[in-house]
């Protein structure tokens, strides 16, 4: 193990984060099985408090379950020279066989996280706890993963040994190979365009008929999901060429670097955030109609559309910009 | 009405020192009435008060009191019954500050501010606008005799003065429930008489009156509706007076 003060730091705060969410999971569990707020006895009582403890440690952490995703993919980037062959985060996440997995998981715990922060300010918001149960299985569910990704993360650090040889992000996200990353570099230029614009057009279309109508939330919702998996697949296959200027440099990391402007830490965090607000408007869907949220449901969902909406808006003008502004043309490799 | 149903709070609980303030308290409060907790020093009638004022939680036990919470977490009076005591804490404060106006035994005055900037100051968090606030304000004093002490500093007021002027800063937000914790244990007998007769014209203006106290010019006036007599954190016993 590399004994940096970015590993310590994520390492430490993924111990810290598991073991209260344990804690909160544990109460989950009780509540799941106890709560009645029609009793008055002194243990429902103290549930009703502890669910204010949990919910404002809940906030902090899944705050920082959001933000660590981008210190992890930063400390990767940050540790890249210590390995022989890496030229970015993509290299030291080959140097074993946890980094792409703790990727992907904390990608993954990333969205979860933010939809869990969604139901449970939602919960907040109404008199009577409308949404405590599900919440609380929701909390359940992403407990092990968050569990899982600490594991990971902490077989992927101790694993970390500076005279490894690696491979460098462009072995990895070429066309050339038969790999994940490879299939994703490998979309096709112009119908991979046309899929994205076209998606962002519906997406955005939706986006303002679900505002103004109120109808086609879960069309919506779904759309955001499938936007940001197409955002990713675009920046890996097109997009990031454009940043690049190389029709063969497929690397989602080097746009992170300050060469490029760190333009890559916007063009995720559009992504992301966009995800999460338009799939937790998708989230909030099935409770519209309970009486004591249902004033208070529409209002968060028009937050959120919009918020979504902007997100995916400036990701697109950003990258469609790049592509208008910059010399090169990709037409023709 | 506000309704409790076998309320126990618990100081310190599972420690050495753990202490029952008040024990299986069911009990019910009519509107527009005056009702008085009696009780020596100990027997829960602050305790009880704090817990109906929703400024502390129950061990166990709910209470609820006639009014309806609304989107944006205003309180109305007109509507159900809103149970409170699960109720998290930003709908409580919402709560404190439309239904109920507390009297506290001490004044609990803010020294260095006029009396006026006293009264207005539990206002202040509504956001109404500041000329009809004091315009209100203005009025509430001139109700309660203290036209004259407007911009008088609160530590220049005599005892009279500063439970008139605690009295006035318990109405300003217009609250249904006008709570008293030993009101009279800092005046003679002759203000005393006094703030009874305040609190006479307050039910005449339908607010439900609360007063926890055990001093017999307050238990002992025609004016109160119902005594309810604590001892050792339980209902010992209790009257209708009306």
């Amino acid at each position: 193990m590399i004994l940096h003060p970015s590993i310590i730091a994520l390492f430490l705060s993924s111990v810290l984060i598991s073991m209260l969410l344990l804690y909160s999971s544990y109460y989950g569990l009780l509540i799941l099985r106890k709560w009645d707020i029609k009793s008055g006895s002194e243990l429902q009582l103290d549930l009703e408090r502890r669910t204010y403890l949990i919910s404002t440690i809940l906030t902090y952490v899944f705050g920082f379950q959001l933000i660590s995703l981008f210190l992890y993919v930063y400390t990767a980037d940050l540790l890249h020279p210590l390995f022989v062959g890496a030229m970015c985060a993509s290299g030291t996440l080959t140097v074993n066989s946890y980094g792409y997995p703790t990727l992907i998981l904390k990608v993954f715990n990333f969205i979860t996280a933010g939809l869990w922060l969604v139901l449970n300010y939602t919960d907040s918001r109404a008199c009577d706890y409308p949404l405590i149960k599900n919440k609380y299985k929701f909390l359940i569910v992403i407990a092990p993963l968050v569990v899982a990704e600490t594991f990971l993360q902490a077989k992927f650090f101790l694993g970390l040994k500076p005279d490894i040889i690696t491979s460098c992000c462009s072995t990895l996200f070429t066309s050339d190979s038969t790999s994940v990353a490879s299939d994703l570099a490998s979309v096709p230029n112009i119908p991979g365009k046309i899929a994205f614009y076209t998606l962002i057009v519906v997406t955005l279309a939706s986006g303002v008929y679900f505002y103004l109508k109120g109808g086609g939330g879960y069309v919506f919702s779904l759309l955001c999901g499938i936007s940001f998996v197409m955002g990713i697949i675009s920046i890996i296959s097109f997009f990031s060429l454009y940043y690049y200027e190389l029709p063969s440099h497929h690397c989602p990391f080097d746009i992170l670097h300050k060469e490029y402007y760190y333009v890559g830490y916007p063009l995720y965090l559009c992504l992301f955030g966009g995800a999460v607000a338009g799939m937790g408007t998708g989230v909030l869907m099935p409770y519209r109609k309970a009486p004591s949220l249902m004033e208070i449901i529409p209002v968060i969902q028009k937050r959120l559309i919009i918020f979504a909406l902007v997100c995916f808006l400036i990701f697109t003008v950003m990258v469609t910009y790049k592509i208008v502004s910059t010399p090169f043309k990709l037409e023709g490799y | 009405m506000i309704e409790l149903s076998d309320i126990r709070k618990v100081f310190n609980c599972g420690k050495p020192n753990e202490f029952t303030a008040v024990d299986g308290v069911t009990l019910s409060v009519d509107s527009r009435k005056i009702t008085v907790l009696k009780g020596p020093s100990g027997s829960g009638k602050t305790t009880l008060l704090g817990l109906i004022g929703c400024m502390a939680r129950p061990t166990s036990g709910r209470i609820h009191l006639t009014g309806r919470l609304t989107q944006g977490v205003t309180f109305s009076v007109e509507g159900t019954t809103a149970e409170v005591t699960s109720l998290p804490e930003r709908f409580l404060t919402e709560i404190r500050r439309r239904a109920f106006g507390f009297i506290f035994q001490q004044f609990n005055l803010i020294k260095g501010i006029t009396v006026l900037e006293n009264v207005m100051l539990p206002a202040y968090p509504i956001g109404e606008g500041f000329k009809p606030l004091r315009e209100r304000a203005s009025r509430i004093l001139s109700d309660l005799n203290l036209s004259g002490k407007l911009f008088a500093k609160v530590e220049w007021l005599s005892g009279g003065e500063a439970q008139r002027v605690g009295i006035a800063r318990a109405l300003i937000n217009d609250p249904t429930v006008i709570i008293a914790d030993e009101p009279t244990a800092h005046l003679d007998t002759k203000l005393s008489g006094e703030f009874m007769g305040i609190v006479e014209r307050l039910k005449g203006d339908g607010k439900t009156v609360i007063i926890a106290s055990h001093d017999p010019i307050v238990f002992d006036s025609p004016i109160i509706d119902r005594v309810v007599e604590m001892r050792d954190g339980r209902l010992s016993g209790g009257y209708q007076r009306r």
